[in-house]
């Protein structure tokens, strides 16, 4: 199966956030502590694209705490498909 | 008469995995001021080891191999003894680490993280044991652990895994060797070394602030207690010694 686009992500973001009854802001810039994105939210945002591309996306720590903004979460799940 | 067993003599010659750096190196040169012999190996052997070799051709015996396979970890033994003589102790000191969470770590990794920390160790074990029993000689084993296997971390599933499998094989170990293989385990916190390259600042303060001590682990305070495992006659065996400040209590 093809990659999934940036769009198709921000939307499964937005469903990880509204599960938890959380709301997803409109500007790629917020920081994800504000918006209560928590690492093991990523966790399940990354399966939630596996299970779409039917691929698995293995990646180390380090690299996830690099991560602070919607754009950086949108920027690492797209450089994960592309590896 | 008394049938009390004597104690076991220190170590005279010692194999060291993952003897080329860090940790490892520290044993290395820890043991040669002991006045014991070594023989070293690492995937890679660096020029600190080459040096440390070339200043004790007659006491070192270094060599490339790579823990997990067998058959050169086994000719590296028979070639260590044919120049140092019989191998009476042992420092499973080579790993690999972690730093993934268990969800995003691909099976073949955790198969490899499997393979370098808990099968080649066991494997390198037994071979110094063989060697040990068939001569008739009485021995010591040091596994080097972490304090992993007695703490959740994350990110460290499955290196916590076999750190924990090695300290229940150790424990195995001793009893199954009756003391004539004194078997123990060393068990470092985190070096401040280690976690500098993936934490902050901010969060290595932290953690030295929650460490009682009030200091982090450096590979100098673990050399000691691996001498007293190899060199005193403490009657110490299955044990876990933890050495982490306080961290983890």
């Amino acid at each position: 199966m093809s990659a999934l686009s940036r769009d198709a992500i921000r939307t499964m973001m937005a469903e990880v956030l509204q599960a938890q009854g959380k709301s997803m802001p409109e500007s790629d810039s917020a920081n994800l502590e504000e918006i209560g994105f928590r690492s093991l939210d990523f966790s399940e945002l990354a399966l939630r694209v596996e299970d779409e591309i039917g691929d698995e996306l293995n990646f180390d720590a380090p690299e996830l705490r690099q991560i602070a903004t919607i754009s950086d979460v949108l920027d690492f799940l797209e450089q994960l498909q592309a590896a | 008469m008394s049938d009390k067993t004597e104690p076991i003599g220190p170590a005279t010659v010692v194999v060291v995995s993952g003897g080329s750096r860090g940790l490892g190196l520290a044993i290395v040169e820890d043991i040669l001021a002991q006045g014991a012999k070594v023989a070293a190996f690492a995937r890679t052997v660096t020029p600190e080891l080459e040096a440390v070799a070339a200043a004790h051709p007659d006491r070192v015996v270094a060599a490339s191999v790579d823990v997990t396979d067998v058959k050169a970890v086994n000719a590296f033994l028979k070639e260590a003894e044919s120049r140092l003589g019989p191998i009476d102790a042992l420092v499973n000191n080579a790993a690999m680490g972690q730093d993934s969470l268990h969800v995003h770590t691909s099976p073949e990794h955790i198969a490899r993280i499997i393979e370098t920390n808990l099968t080649a160790p066991l494997l390198l074990a037994r071979a110094v044991l063989r060697r040990i029993m068939a001569k008739g000689n009485r021995g010591r084993i040091v596994m080097v652990t972490s304090v992993c296997a007695q703490r959740g971390y994350s990110g460290l599933v499955a290196y916590s895994a076999t750190k924990g499998g090695l300290d229940s094989a150790m424990r195995t170990l001793a009893r199954e060797m009756h003391g004539r293989v004194l078997v123990n385990s060393v068990a470092p916190g985190f070096f401040a070394s280690e976690m500098s390259s993936v934490l902050g600042q901010t969060q290595l303060d932290t953690i030295t602030r929650r460490t009682p001590s009030n200091r982090l682990v450096e590979p100098e305070n673990i050399v000691p207690v691996v001498n007293t495992l190899l060199f005193q006659d403490t009657n110490i065996n299955g044990q876990v010694i933890t050495v982490d400040g306080g961290n983890s209590i």
